[in-house]
């Protein structure tokens, strides 16, 4: 007997009618079987994709399946056929089950362990099977991935004991767990670093116990490989601590400006360089535009947004001064490098403000330097030009009156006349001999010029002194407001030279429609610096006509004079690191000011 | 000799030593003398309508007006005064520079380094005598 086995079906898979066939195959009476659910009377993995199967077949397109009958009882195969839809009833389905025989059955079960076996050789993670055994604990499978992952070959693993196969100090953890797993019907999972052929590996292991009817027990495990990640974590710790100990070591002010977040996390080189407290790091952007120097606020801190968010640099460097905590300026050189998103917003900048300050003031002092090296060098080829000229000159007038001697009459009046004249020409050869040793002895000593006290007034009286017969001749009149004990540090010779030099110039030059006053006066000025003014009421000069202070350089021909007085005092006020300035009007008088 | 010269120099020792000179080699029996450039510019001004000295001696170092002054003001007389009137610059200066500037004036017939000597003052009556003979400078 082969009763056709067939169900009638609604669109969702209930049964509506069945042949005793169907009921035979499934061994339930068919009474039972309507209204139930094809998925229901064949539990399994296959059915899980029925509703999809049953969406097909009533598409048109007849579909068959195999499904396992519960409780062992065989395989079955169903064929699925769209039922046209009748008068007053909706669409449905025909099934055809026909049950499948003992060598088919075996056919799929080899089928479905190869599919099982695909599955976990094919699985990244490391899948084995252990035969507990009365405390031990024996490898009965391994998958491929055991092998990949510990270098170990399956051959060598399946059918040895755990205690052979996994190294201590792991081992004694290892069992442990087992245990716990075997005793508690738990799976149990933990992480675990051990030595194999291909490097040491560390997996998350978890083992399930599994047990059979006759109380014989396997465990389940399988790995997840966290080598990797493992060593990736321990990379970002090793040059997370780098960094931490570059920034440590580094003097600059490194920081990370947090755009979206509009912060800045700064290194510790910024409270260590600038002094300032961080209430709370990462601060906010304008905690350090606050410092920035205002007259460069504009330059540096706009500066900064404008390169961030108009431009499309990566790089942004500027110069400028930052406040430090105690009110000082440090100079501070700041360079960053800016970090941006695929469309080229910037989303982060990372930089590093160093201090130039010591640098700086040594480029300024450099640059001090240099310029009065240029003016003593350019003072000294003025000084040798002179010299070359005011030498020659009487040179020239010896050696022309010592040829002229040799063509007169011994006995004419121009003989007589041009002998004097070589003999005057020869004392300006010796005067001017003189100058350049007197003004170069200044020279010489301006290195090693000891300062000392000097009170002015009394330096000052002793140069009138000096001065007092031509004084008392023309009838001039010397007024001194210098205070009594007002002392300047330099030289008591210099400024000696200095008073006597301006005095006698002021008598020399005096003018003969009025008598002559003179004024000397010395302050202590607000910054700390002294001034003497040594002023009169005499010709004056047309300051427009040239420095006063050039050597030989002569503003009044019909007066006697070399034209050295001025000189010297400008040297020896320079080499007590003065500084002297003139006013004068013609017919008016001059005014001398000295600042020490 | 009647060449009519002008001595133009603020040092006296060095105007005396010139024409002592120029007498002791016979140049001319004509000589003025100037203490200032001014002093010169004036008489020259006035003698470039009549006679205009045939050589002047001009010092370059002199307050007030120097000798590169003197010859500036008189730039507006330029005409009247090529080739009869010879300057020549009498320095005590060696500066290169002096000898470079002095090209730069016409009216400048040569640069001379003080004191003059017989050779340069032949010359300068050599060039007056056949004005085809190359000046000295």
């Amino acid at each position: 007997m082969n009763p056709r086995a067939v169900v009638v079906l609604d669109a969702d898979g209930n049964l509506l009618r069945v042949t005793a066939g169907f009921a035979g195959l499934v061994q339930r009476p068919a009474s039972e079987l309507l209204h139930t659910n094809l998925a229901e009377l064949l539990p399994g993995p296959e059915t899980r994709l029925l509703p999809q199967l049953l969406r097909e077949a009533l598409s048109g397109r007849p579909v068959d399946f195999t499904a396992e009958l519960p409780l062992q009882r065989g395989t079955i195969t169903v064929l699925l056929l769209p039922r046209p839809a009748a008068a007053g009833q909706p669409a449905g389905l025909y099934g055809v089950a026909q049950p499948v025989g003992p060598e088919a059955a075996t056919q799929l079960l080899l089928e479905r362990q190869r599919q099982l076996a695909t599955i976990l050789d094919t699985t990244a993670d490391v899948v084995f099977v252990l035969g507990v055994d009365d405390g031990q604990y024996r490898f009965l499978y391994v998958n491929h991935a055991f092998e990949t992952t510990t270098g170990l070959p399956t051959g060598q693993v399946v059918g040895r004991l755990v205690t052979e196969i996994i190294p201590e100090p792991a081992l004694g953890e290892v069992v442990q767990y087992y245990q716990q797993a075997v005793a508690t019907r738990q799976t149990v999972t933990w992480q675990e670093t051990s030595e194999y052929p291909n490097g040491r590996k560390t997996g998350e292991v978890s083992v399930t116990p599994v047990f059979g009817a006759d109380g014989s027990c396997q465990l389940v495990g399988t790995v997840h490989d966290l080598t990797r990640q493992k060593e990736a974590e321990a990379r970002l710790e090793a040059s997370n601590e780098r960094f931490h100990y570059a920034l440590k070591a580094t003097t600059d002010a490194v920081y990370d400006w947090n755009i979206a977040a509009d912060t800045l996390y700064w290194g510790e080189g910024f409270e260590a360089l600038f002094g300032h407290r961080l209430a709370q790091n990462p601060a906010p952007f304008h905690k350090w535009g606050d410092y920035v120097a205002p007259a460069e606020y504009a330059r540096v801190v706009a500066g900064l947004r404008h390169a961030a968010f108009e431009t499309s640099n990566v790089f942004w460097q500027e110069r400028y001064c930052f406040q430090r905590a105690d009110g000082s300026w440090a100079a501070v050189f700041d360079r960053g490098y800016i970090l941006r998103d695929e469309q080229g917003r910037a989303f982060r900048m990372i930089g590093a403000m160093q201090d130039v300050s010591v640098q700086k003031e040594a480029e300024e002092q450099q640059r001090l330097l240099l310029k009065r090296l240029e003016k003593q060098n350019a003072d000294l080829q003025q000084f040798t030009y002179i010299v070359s000229h005011n030498l020659r000159a009487p040179l020239a007038n010896s050696l022309g009156y010592a040829t002229l001697l040799g063509k007169v009459d011994k006995n004419s009046s121009v003989f007589e006349e041009s002998l004097r004249h070589l003999h005057t020409s020869l004392q300006l050869l010796d005067a001017v001999v003189a100058d350049v040793s007197s003004i170069l002895s200044v020279r010489d000593q301006q290195g090693s010029l000891r300062p000392e006290s000097v009170v002015l007034a009394e330096v000052c009286q002793q140069a009138l002194q000096s001065l007092e017969t031509q004084l008392a001749a023309c009838g001039g009149q010397v007024l001194c407001y210098i205070p009594e004990h007002l002392a300047v540090m330099g030289s008591r010779a210099y400024f000696h030279s200095i008073f006597h030099n301006l005095l006698s110039n002021a008598i020399k030059y005096r003018a003969d429609a009025r008598p002559l006053r003179i004024n000397i006066d010395a302050t202590r000025q607000p910054d700390g610096r002294m001034q003497i003014r040594v002023e009169d009421n005499g010709q004056g000069f047309d300051p427009e006509r040239g420095d006063v202070f050039q050597l030989y350089r002569r503003f009044h021909p019909d007066t006697p004079g070399r034209g050295i007085g001025l000189y010297l005092v400008k040297t020896h006020v320079e080499s007590m690191n003065g500084h002297i300035s003139v006013r004068s009007a013609v017919d008016a008088g001059t005014q001398f000011t000295l600042l020490f | 000799m009647l060449v009519k010269t002008y001595l133009i120099d603020d040092d006296t020792l060095s105007i005396y030593l010139t024409e002592q000179l120029l007498r002791a080699e016979e140049f001319s029996t004509s000589i003025s003398t100037f203490h200032s450039a001014q002093q010169a510019l004036g008489r020259l001004v006035q003698d470039t309508a009549g006679t205009p000295p045939q050589v002047v001696f001009l010092d370059l170092n002199m307050p007030l007006m120097n000798g590169w002054q003197f010859l500036d003001a008189l730039q507006p007389y330029r005409q009247e005064l090529l080739g009869r009137c010879h300057i020549y610059i009498l320095t005590s200066s060696l500066a290169l520079t002096d000898l470079e500037k002095a090209r730069e004036y016409d009216l400048v017939s040569g640069l001379i380094h003080k004191p003059i000597d017989t050779e340069e003052i032949r010359a300068i009556q050599a060039s007056l005598e056949s004005p085809d003979i190359p000046e000295p400078m």
